[in-house]
């Protein structure tokens, strides 16, 4: 009844009355909230009493309480597949308003749902030993703190860099926002850990160039580079049971957006380039002198349909510190800071904000389609370039003056980011960055067991963000090492070796990459613990040789002819 | 064309009061929480904004600041402590420096010492310049009548004198304030006859100043205490300045005492000495009320000033009907050494609000009619 959700709409005791004249049906009963403990105690009773084989509920979607259900028949002592949900609320009375209808269709599924569970089989799960190695993919300061998590724990990690040193994008920055805490102390503490600890297998300029295998037992080939190009050695191959991938982001191309001058007008630089001033120690145009203006605008490639439509959060924060930065290499400066909406979201943001107010930031609010435009200066200003723009909260058009423009480029994924989630088979979205398997209760993990995501190469994010990640990346590991074992579903396909002709028309299209082509036999077998069940296969197969198990063919048409045949729903 | 942003400006006006204005991030609470602000005259946050972009250009050419009268309820609502009440004090103070063609009022504002001596240097030299005069022909036994130190048609004459300096200063600066906001700043046509037409205004605003006793709102109280004390100390000063540049024969007479005029002067001297010493208390303590929170440097000398300036007056009244005529000489030039300095620092000071404030009510309302009949579509309240 799911309380009212399903009886207002739906007749249930007609649906209960009609059922029970069903064959084979031996108890039909109702119950106002069937999920509840008292509703699952009154199934685990009924079949422990009147010895039942088969149970069917009409209720919900499976998605929400096939669980709990199946947890009911475990517990009186049935195979758990013996079961199966009619959907009645979900696909008939959230979506219908006129009761009548609506109880006959109640009817059908639930009629449909009998006879399917008639033919349904008792499986059995399966269980695969876990591997306790892990491939971590990326130096940075995401994959250095996943690989010293669990190498710290005592496990063997291979922590796999394409540059020749560690660090990551971080490694090209000098102090960190809020706090300003130095990048280098932050990265020098764990890179030493990691070139210490004896059990991370480091790999600098290298490439994982293959991953085979399913959560638990994957076999990674791991390849030294020379730049772009393969050193020709032999590439080492590794056992891992999980990988975490961290490879991070690079930065927007500032010369994409044109009018900023970027590579035409000397002292228009990124934040990156300043970055590296500040490292050096000094602040210079180009020609040598020091900024009086310095002018910073933000959201370069963020922000903007024509870019990145994302906000890239840490441009903000780190212009402010920048602001700092500036006025404590020159306090004489004024420093201009353009810019669209500040994003201080963070623990300590609002008051760094304020106290980049202190120093007489002298802030500048432009329109997001309405992007700045920097000229040169005439001959008699005392500046050297001119930014024209819609001031928003003045509401003038106002020009500022400036000697030094830094572009707060944004984030954006890595041009290599798609030939990763190809080699560990996972997917990204439009803007290239990867996908996690729900982006609010599964943040790290992705739709492939086994391969998790930390850092920025799941979206832009800060420093805490990154680590956080990371380490929630280890502990998802650690569980699954902790547990020894992979208990994979029982739903999986099937191929039936005496009809597979080896056409591998199948190899290509799982979703999954969970289908292996056996050169020796000539013929496709699929990897259980990879298999999802989506049944593509089962409908590509043009030699019938696949079975879906629980949806098998006899399974499905029963369900099918059940639901469009001629019977009178009194 | 777009107008020059110019960082340095929030620099300079940090010297006229405005420490804070650089914290303010344009929430826009200030505009709403104001009682004056409305859909033409939007204040405190466009002018704060003005202020720290560096469009001096633009604020000169505005009259918000004189709109304002500091009632503190922006800046108690502020949640970054911007403190806009004091920013549009300081702006004041700032735009009175540019009405002043001589550069003195800048000077002032900018420098304690520079103002600390002119007004000690005036008095001595007032000081000097009237013994020298008393001894040279006067009596120093005698107050008035034949003989006397310091004759009352000479007084009569000296007064004259200053209060013509002061007018001719005022006057320039009158007619400055008006090129700046009426010519300048006025992009649309004003037609000539809404000057007579609203200049009742002028009046009006100066002897009520209703809008400050709206300020007091806010509090609920049913005595609008600061709003009736200025008032009384701008009554008591006017009424001062018209007895002494036109009865100064009348009042100096005695040691009977001329009602007819002299009520005046009593009336006069309750609104001064009532006024100094509720501002001395308020700016000691602090606590009540937040437009009493800082004091500028140059707001200490004008209520020390007039503070001797009452301390005397009075007692040299009291002792020329008690016939005490050599302590009341004294007293007198002491007087006359405070006077001097506080009436002629008047037009480059805050004091010369007296003037600009009833000016900037009746252009401002001559600008709202010459905006409404443009046909002007203002904008919704957005401030």
């Amino acid at each position: 009844m799911c309380g009212t959700n399903i009886a207002k709409m739906v007749d249930v005791e007609s649906v209960a009355k009609f059922i029970s004249t069903i064959p084979n049906v031996t108890l039909v009963k109702t119950y106002k909230y069937m999920c509840s403990n008292p509703g699952q105690e009154m199934i685990v009773q009924d079949i422990k009493q009147n010895q039942l084989n088969r149970i069917v509920v009409a209720a919900c979607s499976p998605n929400m309480h096939e669980r709990t259900f199946r947890g009911a028949l475990r517990t009186a002592g049935l195979n758990q597949y013996l079961f199966e949900m009619a959907n009645i609320r979900e696909q008939c009375s959230w979506v219908h308003d006129d009761p009548v209808e609506a109880t006959k269709k109640a009817m059908a599924l639930t009629y449909a749902a009998v006879k399917r569970v008639e033919l349904h089989e008792p499986l059995e799960s399966i269980s695969v030993d876990m591997c306790p190695n892990v491939l971590v993919i990326g130096g940075g300061i995401a994959g250095m703190t996943t690989a010293l998590e669990l190498a710290d724990s005592g496990y063997l990690v291979y922590l796999v860099e394409k540059d020749s040193r560690l660090g990551g994008n971080l490694a090209r920055v000098d102090l960190t926002a809020p706090y300003l805490y130095s990048a280098r102390d932050l990265l020098t503490e764990r890179i030493t850990r990691v070139f210490n600890n004896k059990q991370i297998q480091l790999h600098l300029q290298s490439k994982v160039t293959s991953l085979t295998g399913f959560v638990g037992n994957f076999t990674a080939n791991i390849e030294k580079q020379n730049g772009q190009e393969s050193t020709g050695t032999k590439p080492i191959e590794v056992r891992i049971g999980s990988v975490a991938v961290c490879t991070g982001y690079k930065e927007f191309d500032a010369s994409r957006v044109t009018h900023y001058g970027y590579g035409k007008l000397p002292n228009v630089i990124t934040s990156f380039e300043l970055e590296k001033m500040i490292r050096a120690g000094r602040i210079e145009t180009k020609e040598g002198k020091v900024p009086q203006y310095v002018a910073i605008i933000h959201c370069v490639g963020s922000r903007n349909v024509e870019f990145h439509s994302y906000c890239s959060r840490v441009c903000c924060m780190t212009a402010l510190k920048y602001v700092h930065e500036i006025k404590s290499a020159n306090p004489a400066s004024y420093v201009s800071d353009i810019y669209i909406d500040m994003h201080a979201f963070g623990k300590g943001h609002e008051e760094f904000y304020k106290r980049s107010s202190e120093v007489k930031t002298l802030f500048l609010m432009y329109e997001k389609g309405d992007r700045p435009v920097i000229h040169r200066a005439g001959p008699k200003d005392d500046c050297e370039m001119l930014i024209e723009v819609n001031e928003k909260l003045s509401g003038e058009l106002i020009e500022i003056p400036a000697d030094l423009v830094v572009l707060m480029v944004g984030m954006e994924a890595r041009e290599d980011s798609a030939e990763v989630a190809h080699l560990v088979n996972i997917s990204q979205d439009k803007d290239g960055w990867f996908i996690e398997s729900h982006p609010k209760l599964e943040p790290v993990a992705t739709t492939t067991d086994g391969i998790f995501i930390a850092g920025t190469c799941v979206a832009p994010k800060d420093i805490p963000d990154s680590v956080a990640q990371a380490r929630a990346v280890a502990a998802r590991i650690l569980a699954k090492i902790s547990k020894g074992k992979i208990e994979v579903d029982a739903v999986y396909s099937e191929v039936d070796e005496n009809l597979c002709s080896g056409c591998r028309f199948c190899n290509k299209l799982c979703p999954f990459s969970a289908i292996e082509y056996d050169e020796e036999k000539r013929q496709s077998h699929i990897i259980s613990a990879l298999c999802k069940a989506c049944g593509v296969c089962v409908a590509a197969c043009p030699s019938a040789a696949i079975k879906g198990r629980q949806f098998s063919d006899h399974q499905v048409l029963a369900q099918i002819d059940a639901l469009i045949s001629k019977i009178e729903y009194a | 064309m777009a107008i020059r942003v110019n960082p340095k400006l929030i620099d300079d006006l940090e010297r006229f009061g405005a420490e804070d204005v650089k914290f303010c991030y344009h929430c826009g609470d200030c505009s709403t929480v104001c009682f004056h602000a409305d859909e033409v005259y939007r204040f405190p946050r466009k002018s704060m904004r003005y202020l720290q972009m560096g469009l001096g250009r633009k604020i000169e050419t505005t009259l918000e600041p004189w709109l304002c009268y500091y009632c503190g309820q922006c800046s108690e609502q502020c949640p970054r402590e911007a403190d806009p009440g004091e920013t549009m004090m300081s702006l004041r103070r700032w735009l009175i420096s540019r009405y002043d063609i001589t550069g003195i009022a800048r000077l002032f504002f900018k420098s304690l010492t520079t103002e600390i001596l002119a007004v000690i240097g005036v008095a001595l030299l007032t000081g000097a310049f009237l013994l020298f005069y008393g001894l040279s022909q006067g009596n120093f036994s005698i107050y008035d009548g034949e003989g006397a130190f310091l004759p009352s048609h000479f007084i009569h004459s000296f007064d004259l004198l200053v209060g013509a300096c002061l007018a001719v200063f005022l006057l320039i600066n009158a007619v400055r304030m008006w090129f700046f906001v009426m010519v300048r700043g006025t992009s649309f046509p004003v037609p000539w006859w809404l000057y007579p037409k609203k200049l009742y205004l002028m009046v009006w605003h100066f002897f009520s100043q209703k809008r400050y006793s709206e300020c007091e709102r806010k509090r609920n109280t049913k005595v609008f205490m600061p709003w009736i004390v200025h008032l009384g100390l701008m009554l008591g000063y006017v009424i001062m300045l018209v007895l002494v540049m036109g009865f100064v024969e009348k009042l100096q007479y005695g040691p009977r005492i001329i009602w007819p005029v002299h009520i005046f002067g009593y009336l006069a001297t309750i609104g001064l000495t009532i006024g100094t010493i509720y501002f001395i208390r308020n700016r000691l303590i602090r606590k009540n009320y937040v437009q009493y929170k800082k004091s500028h440097s140059t707001d200490w000398v004008f209520v020390i000033l007039l503070f001797v300036i009452v301390l005397t007056g009075i007692s040299q009244h009291i002792f020329h009907r008690t016939g005490l005529n050599e302590f009341a000489n004294v007293t007198y030039i002491i007087h006359l050494m405070a006077v001097v300095p506080w009436l002629l620092r008047m037009p480059f000071s805050k004091w010369s609000h007296l003037v600009y404030r009833p000016l900037a009510m009746y252009f401002a309302e001559i600008r709202r009619e010459a905006l409404k009949r443009q046909g002007a579509v203002l904008p919704a309240y957005s401030y």
